[in-house]
Protein backbone atom coordinates (compact mmCIF):
# COMPACT_ATOMS: atom_id res chain seq x y z
CA UNK A 1 0.00 0.00 0.00
CA UNK A 2 2.37 1.90 0.95
CA UNK A 3 4.66 1.51 -2.48
CA UNK A 4 1.25 2.66 -4.69
CA UNK A 5 0.60 6.08 -2.30
CA UNK A 6 4.34 6.85 -3.12
CA UNK A 7 4.41 5.87 -6.76
CA UNK A 8 0.86 8.01 -7.18
CA UNK A 9 2.72 10.76 -4.95
CA UNK A 10 5.58 10.96 -7.62
CA UNK A 11 3.09 10.68 -10.67
CA UNK A 12 1.27 13.80 -8.94
CA UNK A 13 4.24 15.90 -9.14
CA UNK A 14 5.63 14.84 -12.12
CA UNK A 15 2.28 15.89 -14.15
CA UNK A 16 1.90 19.01 -11.93
CA UNK A 17 5.19 19.46 -13.65
CA UNK A 18 3.96 18.91 -16.86
CA UNK A 19 1.26 20.88 -16.72
CA UNK A 20 2.44 24.03 -15.28
CA UNK A 21 5.25 23.88 -17.73
CA UNK A 22 3.10 23.42 -20.89
CA UNK A 23 1.63 27.06 -20.36
CA UNK A 24 4.46 28.45 -19.65
CA UNK A 25 6.55 27.02 -22.77
CA UNK A 26 3.88 28.04 -24.74
CA UNK A 27 3.69 31.29 -24.01
CA UNK A 28 7.88 31.62 -24.44
CA UNK A 29 7.27 30.14 -27.45
CA UNK A 30 4.72 32.60 -28.84
CA UNK A 31 6.78 35.85 -27.48
CA UNK A 32 9.56 33.81 -29.83
CA UNK A 33 7.64 33.45 -32.81
CA UNK A 34 6.54 37.08 -32.41
CA UNK A 35 9.85 39.17 -31.57
CA UNK A 36 11.67 40.06 -34.86
CA UNK A 37 10.52 39.65 -38.51
CA UNK A 38 8.73 36.44 -38.03
CA UNK A 39 5.54 37.14 -39.21
CA UNK A 40 4.29 39.16 -42.31
CA UNK A 41 1.61 40.01 -44.16
CA UNK A 42 2.03 41.86 -47.64
CA UNK A 43 -0.31 43.77 -49.39
CA UNK A 44 -3.48 42.67 -50.38
CA UNK A 45 -4.32 42.16 -53.85
CA UNK A 46 -8.26 42.88 -54.99
CA UNK A 47 -9.71 41.17 -57.82
CA UNK A 48 -13.36 42.17 -59.45
CA UNK A 49 -14.21 39.44 -61.83
CA UNK A 50 -17.87 37.54 -63.03
CA UNK A 51 -19.49 39.34 -60.39
CA UNK A 52 -17.24 38.16 -57.66
CA UNK A 53 -14.78 40.08 -56.26
CA UNK A 54 -11.76 37.65 -54.11
CA UNK A 55 -8.87 39.36 -51.91
CA UNK A 56 -5.62 37.67 -52.03
CA UNK A 57 -2.96 38.73 -49.29
CA UNK A 58 0.81 37.01 -49.04
CA UNK A 59 1.15 35.59 -45.54
CA UNK A 60 4.81 34.30 -44.36
CA UNK A 61 5.24 33.06 -40.61
CA UNK A 62 8.97 31.49 -39.47
CA UNK A 63 7.99 29.29 -36.78
CA UNK A 64 10.44 29.77 -34.24
CA UNK A 65 8.69 28.64 -31.37
CA UNK A 66 9.27 25.22 -29.89
CA UNK A 67 5.90 23.60 -30.79
CA UNK A 68 3.84 23.02 -33.65
CA UNK A 69 1.08 25.41 -34.86
CA UNK A 70 -1.68 23.95 -36.12
CA UNK A 71 -5.24 24.59 -37.40
CA UNK A 72 -4.35 28.14 -38.10
CA UNK A 73 -7.58 29.85 -39.49
CA UNK A 74 -8.46 33.14 -40.75
CA UNK A 75 -11.84 34.49 -40.50
CA UNK A 76 -13.69 37.40 -42.09
CA UNK A 77 -17.51 38.51 -41.07
CA UNK A 78 -18.98 41.61 -42.66
CA UNK A 79 -22.69 43.00 -40.89
CA UNK A 80 -24.44 45.90 -41.09
CA UNK A 81 -24.27 48.51 -38.00
CA UNK A 82 -27.74 49.26 -37.90
CA UNK A 83 -29.96 46.02 -38.40
CA UNK A 84 -26.60 43.92 -36.88
CA UNK A 85 -27.37 41.38 -40.06
CA UNK A 86 -24.38 39.14 -41.75
CA UNK A 87 -24.44 40.21 -45.07
CA UNK A 88 -20.53 37.93 -45.62
CA UNK A 89 -18.85 35.36 -43.79
CA UNK A 90 -15.90 34.25 -44.86
CA UNK A 91 -13.25 31.81 -43.70
CA UNK A 92 -10.26 30.43 -44.83
CA UNK A 93 -7.66 27.88 -43.37
CA UNK A 94 -4.20 27.59 -43.14
CA UNK A 95 -1.33 25.27 -43.51
CA UNK A 96 0.17 23.96 -40.15
CA UNK A 97 3.61 25.35 -39.54
CA UNK A 98 6.05 22.79 -38.07
CA UNK A 99 8.31 24.20 -35.19
CA UNK A 100 11.48 25.57 -36.65
CA UNK A 101 10.22 25.87 -40.50
CA UNK A 102 8.65 28.85 -42.79
CA UNK A 103 5.69 28.79 -44.47
CA UNK A 104 4.90 31.22 -47.04
CA UNK A 105 0.76 31.38 -48.23
CA UNK A 106 -1.60 33.28 -49.41
CA UNK A 107 -5.14 34.49 -47.83
CA UNK A 108 -7.41 34.42 -50.54
CA UNK A 109 -11.34 34.98 -50.20
CA UNK A 110 -13.88 35.11 -53.07
CA UNK A 111 -17.19 36.49 -52.77
CA UNK A 112 -20.35 36.85 -54.61
CA UNK A 113 -21.32 40.37 -55.05
CA UNK A 114 -24.68 39.26 -56.02
CA UNK A 115 -24.99 37.15 -52.97
CA UNK A 116 -24.06 39.93 -50.58
CA UNK A 117 -26.81 41.99 -53.15
CA UNK A 118 -29.28 39.52 -52.31
CA UNK A 119 -29.30 39.96 -48.66
CA UNK A 120 -29.25 43.71 -48.95
CA UNK A 121 -30.22 45.35 -51.61
CA UNK A 122 -29.78 49.24 -49.98
CA UNK A 123 -26.27 48.21 -50.31
CA UNK A 124 -26.43 48.72 -53.95
CA UNK A 125 -28.04 52.02 -53.88
CA UNK A 126 -26.71 54.03 -50.31
CA UNK A 127 -23.21 54.06 -49.15
CA UNK A 128 -23.47 53.03 -45.30
CA UNK A 129 -21.00 52.12 -42.45
CA UNK A 130 -20.36 48.27 -42.29
CA UNK A 131 -18.78 46.67 -39.30
CA UNK A 132 -16.12 43.95 -39.86
CA UNK A 133 -15.03 41.27 -37.53
CA UNK A 134 -11.95 39.70 -38.65
CA UNK A 135 -10.60 36.41 -36.31
CA UNK A 136 -7.15 34.71 -36.21
CA UNK A 137 -7.20 31.05 -34.67
CA UNK A 138 -4.55 28.54 -34.29
CA UNK A 139 -3.45 25.95 -31.89
CA UNK A 140 -0.05 25.41 -30.11
CA UNK A 141 1.06 22.09 -29.38
CA UNK A 142 -2.27 21.06 -30.53
CA UNK A 143 -3.90 21.24 -26.92
CA UNK A 144 -3.92 25.42 -26.42
CA UNK A 145 -6.10 27.16 -28.85
CA UNK A 146 -5.77 30.89 -29.65
CA UNK A 147 -8.38 33.04 -31.17
CA UNK A 148 -7.54 36.86 -31.36
CA UNK A 149 -10.31 38.98 -32.87
CA UNK A 150 -10.45 42.59 -34.26
CA UNK A 151 -13.77 45.04 -34.84
CA UNK A 152 -13.54 47.77 -37.12
CA UNK A 153 -15.97 49.85 -38.97
CA UNK A 154 -15.43 50.61 -43.18
CA UNK A 155 -17.40 52.80 -45.21
CA UNK A 156 -19.36 51.02 -48.23
CA UNK A 157 -19.77 52.91 -51.49
CA UNK A 158 -22.79 52.38 -53.20
CA UNK A 159 -22.21 51.15 -57.08
CA UNK A 160 -25.46 52.98 -58.14
CA UNK A 161 -25.58 55.73 -55.68
CA UNK A 162 -27.89 58.09 -56.05
CA UNK A 163 -29.92 56.55 -58.90
CA UNK A 164 -32.56 58.18 -61.08
CA UNK A 165 -34.34 57.72 -63.84
CA UNK A 166 -36.42 61.05 -65.85
CA UNK A 167 -39.07 59.95 -68.30
CA UNK A 168 -40.05 62.18 -71.36
CA UNK A 169 -43.05 60.10 -73.53
CA UNK A 170 -43.25 60.87 -77.30
CA UNK A 171 -47.18 59.91 -77.74
CA UNK A 172 -46.71 60.42 -81.86
CA UNK A 173 -43.76 57.88 -81.62
CA UNK A 174 -44.92 55.81 -79.13
CA UNK A 175 -41.37 56.40 -77.27
CA UNK A 176 -40.37 56.57 -73.88
CA UNK A 177 -37.11 58.50 -73.19
CA UNK A 178 -35.42 57.63 -70.03
CA UNK A 179 -32.36 59.70 -68.64
CA UNK A 180 -30.35 57.46 -66.11
CA UNK A 181 -27.78 58.48 -63.88
CA UNK A 182 -25.85 57.60 -60.93
CA UNK A 183 -22.55 57.94 -59.39
CA UNK A 184 -20.10 54.35 -58.47
CA UNK A 185 -19.05 54.97 -55.09
CA UNK A 186 -17.95 51.55 -54.99
CA UNK A 187 -14.16 50.45 -55.31
CA UNK A 188 -14.90 48.20 -58.01
CA UNK A 189 -15.98 49.06 -61.78
CA UNK A 190 -19.30 48.19 -62.69
CA UNK A 191 -19.79 45.98 -66.37
CA UNK A 192 -22.70 44.00 -67.13
CA UNK A 193 -25.74 45.08 -68.93
CA UNK A 194 -28.39 47.11 -67.16
CA UNK A 195 -32.16 46.25 -68.44
CA UNK A 196 -34.63 49.12 -68.24
CA UNK A 197 -38.43 47.78 -68.23
CA UNK A 198 -41.91 49.54 -68.44
CA UNK A 199 -45.33 48.20 -66.77
CA UNK A 200 -48.40 49.85 -66.94
CA UNK A 201 -50.67 50.21 -64.14
CA UNK A 202 -51.44 46.52 -64.38
CA UNK A 203 -47.97 45.38 -63.64
CA UNK A 204 -48.07 44.06 -67.39
CA UNK A 205 -44.33 45.12 -69.13
CA UNK A 206 -45.00 47.01 -71.82
CA UNK A 207 -41.48 47.54 -73.13
CA UNK A 208 -37.41 46.88 -72.83
CA UNK A 209 -34.15 47.92 -73.64
CA UNK A 210 -30.56 47.20 -72.35
CA UNK A 211 -27.44 49.17 -71.89
CA UNK A 212 -24.18 47.83 -71.40
CA UNK A 213 -22.55 49.66 -68.41
CA UNK A 214 -18.32 50.32 -68.16
CA UNK A 215 -17.94 52.40 -65.03
CA UNK A 216 -15.20 52.96 -63.11
CA UNK A 217 -14.76 52.97 -59.27
CA UNK A 218 -15.61 56.60 -58.35
CA UNK A 219 -17.08 57.58 -61.88
CA UNK A 220 -19.99 59.00 -62.96
CA UNK A 221 -22.64 57.89 -65.79
CA UNK A 222 -25.45 59.61 -67.20
CA UNK A 223 -27.12 58.53 -69.98
CA UNK A 224 -30.52 58.46 -72.37
CA UNK A 225 -32.35 55.44 -72.96
CA UNK A 226 -35.50 54.53 -75.73
CA UNK A 227 -38.30 52.04 -75.47
CA UNK A 228 -40.63 51.83 -77.46
CA UNK A 229 -43.59 50.89 -75.82
CA UNK A 230 -47.01 49.06 -76.93
CA UNK A 231 -49.38 51.68 -77.40
CA UNK A 232 -52.15 48.88 -76.95
CA UNK A 233 -50.80 48.42 -73.05
CA UNK A 234 -49.93 51.88 -72.06
CA UNK A 235 -52.10 53.53 -69.78
CA UNK A 236 -51.61 57.30 -67.83
CA UNK A 237 -49.42 55.78 -65.65
CA UNK A 238 -47.06 52.86 -64.26
CA UNK A 239 -43.65 51.70 -62.99
CA UNK A 240 -40.18 51.33 -64.50
CA UNK A 241 -37.64 48.70 -62.74
CA UNK A 242 -34.38 48.81 -63.57
CA UNK A 243 -31.82 45.45 -63.07
CA UNK A 244 -28.55 44.92 -63.11
CA UNK A 245 -27.75 40.89 -63.75
CA UNK A 246 -30.96 40.29 -62.18
CA UNK A 247 -31.17 41.93 -59.37
CA UNK A 248 -33.69 44.63 -59.16
CA UNK A 249 -32.15 47.84 -58.34
CA UNK A 250 -34.43 50.72 -58.80
CA UNK A 251 -38.32 50.66 -59.01
CA UNK A 252 -39.93 53.82 -59.33
CA UNK A 253 -44.00 55.16 -60.58
CA UNK A 254 -44.38 57.10 -64.44
CA UNK A 255 -47.32 59.27 -65.11
CA UNK A 256 -48.29 60.52 -68.26
CA UNK A 257 -48.35 64.59 -68.53
CA UNK B 1 1.52 21.08 40.76
CA UNK B 2 -0.29 19.14 38.28
CA UNK B 3 -3.08 22.16 38.27
CA UNK B 4 -0.46 24.69 37.45
CA UNK B 5 1.54 22.79 34.91
CA UNK B 6 -0.21 22.46 31.80
CA UNK B 7 -1.18 18.84 30.79
CA UNK B 8 1.01 16.83 28.22
CA UNK B 9 -1.82 16.56 25.30
CA UNK B 10 -2.31 20.65 25.67
CA UNK B 11 1.45 21.35 25.44
CA UNK B 12 1.21 18.95 22.28
CA UNK B 13 -2.28 20.92 20.78
CA UNK B 14 -0.28 24.14 21.63
CA UNK B 15 2.61 22.87 19.89
CA UNK B 16 0.96 21.99 16.77
CA UNK B 17 -1.30 25.27 17.13
CA UNK B 18 1.84 26.97 16.59
CA UNK B 19 3.75 24.52 14.01
CA UNK B 20 0.50 25.17 11.76
CA UNK B 21 0.58 28.76 12.54
CA UNK B 22 4.57 28.39 11.19
CA UNK B 23 3.73 27.09 8.15
CA UNK B 24 0.74 29.03 7.15
CA UNK B 25 2.15 32.11 7.56
CA UNK B 26 5.53 30.56 5.51
CA UNK B 27 2.68 29.65 2.78
CA UNK B 28 1.01 33.11 2.79
CA UNK B 29 4.47 34.66 2.58
CA UNK B 30 4.61 32.92 -1.29
CA UNK B 31 1.42 33.80 -2.05
CA UNK B 32 2.13 37.02 -1.61
CA UNK B 33 5.14 37.18 -3.53
CA UNK B 34 3.20 34.93 -6.22
CA UNK B 35 0.81 37.96 -5.79
CA UNK B 36 2.80 41.12 -6.99
CA UNK B 37 4.57 38.68 -9.85
CA UNK B 38 1.61 37.88 -11.65
CA UNK B 39 -0.21 41.32 -10.53
CA UNK B 40 0.84 43.39 -13.36
CA UNK B 41 0.29 41.44 -16.10
CA UNK B 42 -2.96 39.76 -15.16
CA UNK B 43 -4.70 43.01 -14.03
CA UNK B 44 -6.55 43.46 -17.14
CA UNK B 45 -8.40 40.49 -16.11
CA UNK B 46 -11.32 42.45 -13.82
CA UNK B 47 -11.75 38.95 -11.65
CA UNK B 48 -8.60 38.49 -10.89
CA UNK B 49 -8.17 39.84 -7.41
CA UNK B 50 -11.27 38.30 -6.26
CA UNK B 51 -10.04 34.75 -7.89
CA UNK B 52 -6.67 35.11 -6.27
CA UNK B 53 -8.22 35.66 -3.10
CA UNK B 54 -10.82 32.93 -3.05
CA UNK B 55 -7.47 30.40 -3.86
CA UNK B 56 -4.65 31.74 -1.72
CA UNK B 57 -7.32 31.92 1.72
CA UNK B 58 -8.28 28.77 0.66
CA UNK B 59 -4.98 26.96 0.19
CA UNK B 60 -4.18 28.54 3.41
CA UNK B 61 -7.38 27.54 5.52
CA UNK B 62 -5.97 24.18 4.05
CA UNK B 63 -2.15 24.33 4.95
CA UNK B 64 -2.99 25.16 8.55
CA UNK B 65 -6.14 22.47 8.69
CA UNK B 66 -3.71 20.14 7.70
CA UNK B 67 -0.55 21.13 9.49
CA UNK B 68 -2.81 20.47 12.68
CA UNK B 69 -4.26 17.69 11.97
CA UNK B 70 -0.90 16.10 11.54
CA UNK B 71 -0.68 12.15 12.80
CA UNK B 72 -4.63 12.25 12.58
CA UNK B 73 -6.94 10.87 10.11
CA UNK B 74 -8.45 14.07 9.59
CA UNK B 75 -5.29 14.51 7.30
CA UNK B 76 -5.97 12.66 4.55
CA UNK B 77 -9.44 13.96 5.05
CA UNK B 78 -8.49 17.27 4.79
CA UNK B 79 -5.91 16.38 1.86
CA UNK B 80 -9.16 14.94 -0.12
CA UNK B 81 -11.50 17.85 0.67
CA UNK B 82 -8.88 19.98 -0.76
CA UNK B 83 -8.42 18.32 -3.81
CA UNK B 84 -11.97 18.94 -4.64
CA UNK B 85 -12.10 22.38 -3.38
CA UNK B 86 -9.25 22.73 -6.45
CA UNK B 87 -11.16 21.02 -8.88
CA UNK B 88 -14.31 23.19 -8.22
CA UNK B 89 -12.07 26.31 -8.03
CA UNK B 90 -9.92 25.61 -11.40
CA UNK B 91 -13.14 24.89 -12.86
CA UNK B 92 -14.88 27.84 -12.60
CA UNK B 93 -12.60 30.03 -11.85
CA UNK B 94 -10.45 29.32 -16.02
CA UNK B 95 -14.76 29.12 -16.73
CA UNK B 96 -14.13 25.70 -17.81
CA UNK B 97 -11.08 26.35 -19.88
CA UNK B 98 -12.01 29.45 -21.92
CA UNK B 99 -10.34 32.44 -20.66
CA UNK B 100 -11.67 35.84 -22.60
CA UNK B 101 -10.09 38.80 -22.55
CA UNK B 102 -11.89 42.41 -24.32
CA UNK B 103 -10.41 45.13 -24.90
CA UNK B 104 -11.58 48.09 -26.76
CA UNK B 105 -11.69 46.49 -30.57
CA UNK B 106 -9.77 43.85 -30.02
CA UNK B 107 -10.61 40.38 -27.97
CA UNK B 108 -8.16 37.11 -26.99
CA UNK B 109 -9.42 33.63 -25.99
CA UNK B 110 -7.25 31.04 -25.15
CA UNK B 111 -9.07 27.58 -24.54
CA UNK B 112 -7.11 24.90 -22.67
CA UNK B 113 -9.73 22.36 -21.91
CA UNK B 114 -7.03 19.62 -22.19
CA UNK B 115 -4.81 21.01 -19.66
CA UNK B 116 -8.13 21.69 -17.48
CA UNK B 117 -8.66 18.11 -18.10
CA UNK B 118 -5.58 17.16 -16.91
CA UNK B 119 -5.73 19.05 -13.62
CA UNK B 120 -8.96 17.33 -13.18
CA UNK B 121 -7.28 14.35 -13.28
CA UNK B 122 -4.29 14.78 -11.24
CA UNK B 123 -6.69 16.28 -8.64
CA UNK B 124 -8.42 12.64 -8.34
CA UNK B 125 -5.51 10.69 -8.41
CA UNK B 126 -4.78 13.36 -5.44
CA UNK B 127 -8.18 12.12 -3.76
CA UNK B 128 -6.91 8.44 -4.47
CA UNK B 129 -3.68 8.63 -2.95
CA UNK B 130 -5.45 10.36 -0.16
CA UNK B 131 -7.87 8.00 0.49
CA UNK B 132 -5.67 5.27 0.02
CA UNK B 133 -3.19 6.80 3.07
CA UNK B 134 -6.23 7.00 5.38
CA UNK B 135 -6.99 3.78 4.85
CA UNK B 136 -3.17 2.91 5.47
CA UNK B 137 -3.35 5.04 8.89
CA UNK B 138 -6.19 3.54 9.97
CA UNK B 139 -5.22 -0.02 9.47
CA UNK B 140 -2.21 0.56 11.22
CA UNK B 141 -2.52 -0.35 15.47
CA UNK B 142 -1.01 2.25 17.96
CA UNK B 143 1.89 -0.01 18.53
CA UNK B 144 2.78 -0.05 14.74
Amino acid sequence: MRLVTRTLGWVIVLLWIVTLALPISVALSLMRLAEGKNLGVQEPTFNFFDGNISVNMPVYINNTGFYDISEPNVAIKIYKVKVNTTIVSLSKSLPSIPAGQMVNTSCSFTASLMEIFHKDRTLLTEDTNLNVNAQLSFKVAYTIAFNASLNFSTRWGAPFHNISCVLAYNDTTHVFSISISFNNHAFFPINGLLVVKLYNSDNIQIGETSIGLDVPSGGNFQETVEVAADPSKITDRGFIRLFFTELNILEMEWTLL
Amino acid sequence: MSDIEPKPDRRKLGFRVVRAFLFTAAYAVFWFIIWFLTYTFLASFPEYPQLFTTIACGLLFFTFAITLAEDTIYKYILKAIRAFFLIAYLTYATKGGILTLNLENIGFTVEFVPLLALMIVINLLDIARALLQAIEFAAQSPKD
